[in-house]
Parts: structure tokens; C-alpha cells; sequence
């Protein structure tokens, strides 16, 4: 589990996060959403013990970050994809990958399946001794994200995992991803995608130099926004719109063409009201549906909220 | 600290450097060129002009006219052994083992003995020592001594005066010896300075720090993929120039010049340790700037200690034996120690990362 408890970074009178607290709970996917310099990387810097927090504090299973004797045993728990892949352009794919993992104990034998594994699953193998100079940046990002995770490590933070790829290969990462997920590994992903992180993350914190709201995407989306009813019907009376609103089951009421809106709290106990009293007026219901917001619905007011 | 980890970094970043033809080019041929070229500039010319053997002139022998051959063969009628004589003259004996002083020998063999102040007339003298003698149609082989006036007469001295070539080598030597040091303590700088702040720019220092590798083992690593390819091409350099040196120089001396025990602690103890203080000093720099342009000028600077040696070699105020390289040795260890406890308290993780360029 990793858990942050008030977790501060200043660089001189800059604040990049404050007072960050989370818990990840083990083989989740947790995701960081937040603007350019809200902080993410950093505080994925300091979870990977590359820079110390300057309060608060923050542990992985039983170590703390920033204790000394505890760094090393954090670093060797965890696989970092940085922003920018870093990779050794002189040398090839499978040689990337080698050192990477003998710095972590890696039998040669193990090191060896992982990396064939890994490549072969990237649609690199073939090129495994090719210099990485001369491939493309989706080629990188994916080398790195096998460095990431060539020593099979329990903790992974990756920092934009698909940025850069095409559809394709960011499918490759993503299903790769819940796939290790579905062994037991946990992901603190930072990213931009927000499509992504609706898809594959089971948490998502926004921040914005501060932690600013954590929570499952869905959930996330029903504590910010009143829930929808739309309903679908084959003509909409001039008078059904004021009609309707009369209900107290009903907070708001808009129409669009055939569709009918209707913000209501409850629609499992709502919906039924509704349309019985649709089946009264003789009016015919094609479809009923729940109108969803999407992560970046909730993203764009929350970072708006704040900005305000 | 696990050497393990330093060195697969070192190997990681040994790799990387055989990809770069020009880098691995230029740390194998600076060597070579010391080894090998420089030797024969230097050597081959000198032997050229040099004259082959030039025989000693005892101190103060003086040979006036030639040996003709006309002395009369010494005609013996007794022998005087393990005696020593003063005020004598001598007739038509055999010397041996006999100590004479202002004597006058005249048709004489004298063996094993010491003469002094002495006149030696139409004598046959062998392995002896002669001082303040005046020698005339005599034949002497194996002799020794000082003050000797020689008139037609044939004498071979033991000793013979040091050739040319004797006397120029062991300037030379030195010379050569001090570039076996100066060459491993500059030809690292430019990958030494390189290492950290290269990582840095090529942006793979962050996967790098993030992986369970301590300060002291990245230092490690990345000290000894400077100081391997450097040594190992000095010590090949080193082992050519000796048998280019040996081969030049056996016909004129009769004996190999190289390696004397200054050479080889030379170059088993001070080149490395010359070697290490400038990659110490390159890659804490390196660990510090943010540009490898800066690095490498700073790094410049690490070659004074080496510097200082050479300059007091060659203008003669430091004479090298083996007593003064383990002096400069142990100087240069203690630097070393003091380098990369130093680099390894100021290398800060946060403080790479953070500094971008």
C-alpha cells in the first residue's frame, strides 16, 4: 500500500504540492489528473525517492520515503517511467532492458524470458539490437515502459504511459497494464489522457499543486453533477415541459428536439414516477437513458471550481 | 557498496563508448602514439647520431705517440709474489699480487698487482691498478686507474667511458615515463566529464537514479568506465614502448634499459592513481554543472598535480627513483581518497534532477 500523508514540496517560493494525502490500496490503478506543473511528476519523484518532500510523509508498505535505509529498499520495489523515455540511444533495445534489470538482481535466465516476453508483447523483438536512436518516439516510450517494468516490480509509477504512441500501441500499453494489475500490481499513473485514465484507472486524484478531489471516476462524476434522465419520445407537447417540471421528483427540465431532460436525485426511484405519468399524458416512450459525464466533465469543473 | 552495481554501469557505459568510434579511437591511439611513435622520434635519431662505442679514457690518461710493436719481450728470471714494494726498481721479473710505489719496472709481467707513482718500461701487465704511472712500450689488458701517461704503449682498460647513447638515456626515459603518466591523467577527462552531466542531458539519469544503485556505487561505475579503457591502453602503450625501447637501445648498451623498478611502479602505481584523481575530479564536476561544455573546461584544470610532477622532473629539481614515486604515489592516493569522499558528500540526487539545463 502507499500511503501519503500531507506530503509538501517546495522549490524555494514555489509551492509544486501541498499537503497530499492518498492511500493506494495494493493492485489498484490510481490516477494523478491535474494541469501542466500541478505537481504530479513531483510528487511521483518523491514517491520513487528521487527528490525528499519538504513536510509531511509518505510510505510504501513499511518504508518510509525519504529515510535513507529505506530509500534503496523503496527503489527496488518500484519500476519509474519518467516523462522522457531516457534511454541509451547508442545501444539496442534488448541491451536497455539487460542493465536495467541487473541493477535489481534479475537472474539472467528470468532477465532473459522477461525481456523476450516484453519485446515480443511491444512488436519489438525483431529489432531488439537495433540502436534505440533510430526509432520512433511510440518505440521508445514503449522500451521504457518495458524498463519499467523488466524487473517485475510490485509498484509502478508511470508518468504519461501512452503519450506518444499511436491508438494502437496504446491499446498494447493499457491492456498490458490491466493485465499486471490482474497480478497483483499496483499503478500510480500520471496522465493527461483522460479517456485513458476512465478506462483503466479505479481511482483518480486531481490536483492542482494541492490535492483537490480523489475518488472512484464515476463516483467523482455523481458527486459533482446532478444526475440526468433523458427520455426519448416520438413528439414533445408545446405544454409538456412546463407540465413536467410540476413533478417533485423533477429539479430541471429541458428539451431538444424529440428528447426530453430531466435533472432528478434519485432516478432508480424516480424513473418509474416519471413514466407513469408519461403513460397518462398518452405520450409514447421510444427509449430512457441516464446521461453520463465523463472524467473530463468532472476534471474540467473541478480544475474550474479551483481556478475560481 | 556493491561493486556488482558499479560495475554493470561501468560496462553499460563501456558499450555506449564502443559505439563512438572517435572516443574509443582516440583513447586507443593516444597510446600508441606514446608507445610507439614517440620512442622512435626520439630514440632512433639519437642512436643514429651517436657513435657506436667510444672507449674510456681513464681519468687523466694521456697517450702520446703509437704502439709499434718494436718493445723488446720481457725476459723473466724470478717471480715476487703478495709483497709490497717502495723505491724500487725492477728488472726482468714477474709481479703478481705485489703493492709497488715509486717504482721503476722495467721488462716486467705484472699481474693482480697496484701500481703507484710509478715508471713502467717495455713491460706485460694484466688485471692491475695503475695510478700516477708513466707507461712505455707496454701491453696491458684488463686495467684500472687514474693519472695514467701512456707512450707507445697498448693498454685495454676494464672500464670504458658511457657511450653517448648512455648518457642521453636516462633524460629520455624520463621524459617518456612522465607522458605515461600525463597521457592517463588527460585522456579520461573528456568521457569522465561527460558521465553524469551526459546522463543528465541525455535524460536517462532519472530511470538511472531511480534504480536501487547507491551514490557511491554510481560513482564507482562511472569512475571505472573512464579508468578501465584509459589504463588498459596505457598499459598496452607502456609494454610496446618498452620493447620498442629495449630493441632500439640492447645493441648499444649490451644490456635492456627497461623495466627498472621506477618504471614499473610507475606505471603499475602513479599512472593509476594520476588516472583516478582526474576522473575523481572530472565526474564531481560533472555531478555539478549542467553543461558538459562547462565539465570538460573545469576538468581541465585536474591535470596540475600531474603537471607539477613533470615540470619538476624535466627541470631536473625532482630526480625520479623509486623512493620519489611512491612519495608522488602516496600523494596522489590521499588526493584520490579525498576526491571521492568528497564527490560522493556532495552528490545530490534532488539537486541533479531539479537543475535541469
Amino acid at each position: 500500500m502507499i500511503v501519503c500523508e500531507d506530503l509538501s514540496k517546495h522549490f524555494g517560493n514555489i509551492k509544486a504540492i501541498e499537503e497530499f494525502t492518498i492511500k493506494i490500496p495494493d493492485g489498484q490503478i490510481f490516477g494523478l489528473l491535474g494541469p501542466n506543473g500541478s505537481g504530479k511528476t513531483t510528487t511521483m519523484r518523491m514517491l520513487s525517492c528521487l527528490i525528499n518532500a519538504t513536510s509531511g510523509k509518505a510510505f510504501i508498505d513499511e518504508y518510509e520515503i525519504g529515510r535513507k535505509n529505506d530509500n534503496q529498499k523503496i527503489r527496488s520495489m518500484i519500476g519509474l517511467l519518467p516523462e522522457v523515455p531516457g534511454l541509451y540511444e547508442t545501444l539496442g533495445a534488448y541491451k536497455n532492458l539487460d542493465y536495467y534489470a541487473q541493477f535489481y538482481n534479475v537472474p539472467k535466465n528470468k532477465r532473459e524470458k522477461n525481456i523476450r516476453n516484453m519485446l515480443t508483447n511491444l512488436d519489438l523483438w525483431e529489432r531488439r539490437n537495433d540502436p534505440v536512436g533510430g526509432f520512433s518516439k511510440g518505440m521508445k516510450q514503449k522500451i521504457a515502459i518495458a524498463r519499467a517494468m523488466v524487473h517485475e516490480p510490485k509498484y509502478m509509477f508511470l508518468d504519461e504511459p501512452t503519450a506518444g504512441l499511436d491508438p494502437e500501441a496504446a491499446k498494447t500499453i493499457r491492456e498490458y497494464i490491466l493485465d499486471l494489475k490482474s497480478k497483483g500490481r499496483t499503478f500510480l499513473i500520471n496522465t493527461h489522457n483522460l479517456a485513458e485514465a476512465e478506462r483503466v484507472c479505479d481511482t483518480v486524484a486531481v490536483v492542482k499543486n494541492k490535492l483537490i478531489k480523489v475518488g472512484n471516476p464515476k463516483e467523482l462524476a455523481r458527486g459533482l453533477f446532478t444526475r440526468t434522465v433523458c427520455v426519448t419520445l416520438d413528439y414533445i407537447p408545446s405544454s409538456l415541459v412546463k407540465n413536467i417540471s410540476m413533478l417533485d421528483v423533477v429539479s430541471q427540465v429541458h428539451a431538444d428536439g424529440n428528447k426530453l431532460f430531466l435533472n432528478v436525485n434519485d432516478p432508480e426511484t424516480d424513473n418509474p414516477k416519471i413514466i407513469s405519468w408519461l403513460i397518462k399524458k398518452k405520450l409514447n416512450v421510444q427509449f430512457l437513458s441516464e446521461e453520463e459525464y465523463s472524467l473530463e466533465d468532472v476534471y474540467l469543473k473541478l480544475i474550474g471550481e479551483d481556478d475560481q | 557498496m556493491r561493486w556488482k552495481n558499479a560495475w554493470i554501469l561501468a560496462r553499460k557505459d563501456i558499450d555506449e563508448f564502443k559505439k563512438q568510434k572517435l572516443v574509443i579511437g582516440s583513447i586507443i591511439a593516444m597510446p600508441l602514439v606514446l608507445g610507439i611513435v614517440l620512442p622512435l622520434v626520439m630514440f632512433v635519431p639519437a642512436i643514429a647520431m651517436a657513435p657506436l662505442e667510444d672507449t674510456w679514457d681513464i681519468n687523466g690518461l694521456l697517450e702520446i705517440g703509437d704502439f709499434e710493436g718494436d718493445h723488446l719481450d720481457p725476459w723473466t728470471n724470478q717471480t715476487l709474489q703478495n709483497i709490497s714494494l717502495n723505491s724500487t726498481v725492477i728488472y726482468y721479473t714477474v709481479l703478481k699480487n705485489v703493492d709497488l710505489h715509486d717504482c721503476v719496472l722495467v721488462s716486467c709481467i705484472v699481474e693482480n698487482s697496484t701500481l703507484s707513482n710509478s715508471t713502467i718500461l717495455n713491460n706485460i701487465i694484466e688485471h692491475s691498478q695503475l695510478n700516477n704511472v708513466f707507461v712505455s712500450h707496454s701491453e696491458g689488458i684488463e686495467l684500472d686507474g687514474k693519472n695514467i701517461l701512456s707512450v707507445n704503449s697498448d693498454l685495454a682498460f676494464t672500464k670504458t667511458k658511457e657511450s653517448e647513447a648512455a648518457a642521453f638515456l636516462p633524460m629520455a626515459l624520463n621524459t617518456v615515463l612522465m607522458l605515461f603518466i600525463i597521457v592517463p591523467a588527460t585522456l579520461p577527462t573528456v568521457i569522465a566529464s561527460y558521465s553524469i552531466v551526459g546522463e543528465k542531458n541525455n535524460r536517462s539519469l532519472e530511470p538511472l537514479l531511480a534504480t536501487p544503485i547507491t551514490d557511491g556505487e554510481l560513482l564507482a561505475g562511472k569512475i571505472l568506465s573512464s579508468f578501465l579503457p584509459t589504463m588498459i591502453s596505457t598499459i598496452f602503450a607502456f609494454v610496446l614502448s618498452v620493447i620498442l625501447i629495449d630493441t632500439i637501445f640492447f645493441t648499444q648498451l649490451g644490456y635492456l634499459p627497461l623495466p627498472t623498478l621506477t618504471w614499473i611502479l610507475s606505471i603499475l602505481l602513479l599512472a593509476p592513481l594520476a588516472c583516478l584523481m582526474s576522473i575523481l575530479a572530472c565526474v564531481l564536476v560533472s555531478s555539478k554543472v549542467t553543461d558538459v561544455r562547462a565539465a570538460q573546461q573545469v576538468g581541465g584544470f585536474v591535470i596540475m598535480p600531474v603537471i607539477v610532477l613533470m615540470l619538476g622532473v624535466v627541470s631536473g629539481f625532482i630526480l625520479l627513483s623509486p623512493l620519489t614515486i611512491l612519495i608522488f604515489a602516496g600523494i596522489y592516493c590521499c588526493i584520490d581518497l579525498g576526491l571521492f569522499y568528497f564527490a560522493r558528500a556532495i552528490f545530490n540526487r534532488e539537486d541533479i534532477l531539479v537543475k535541469w539545463t
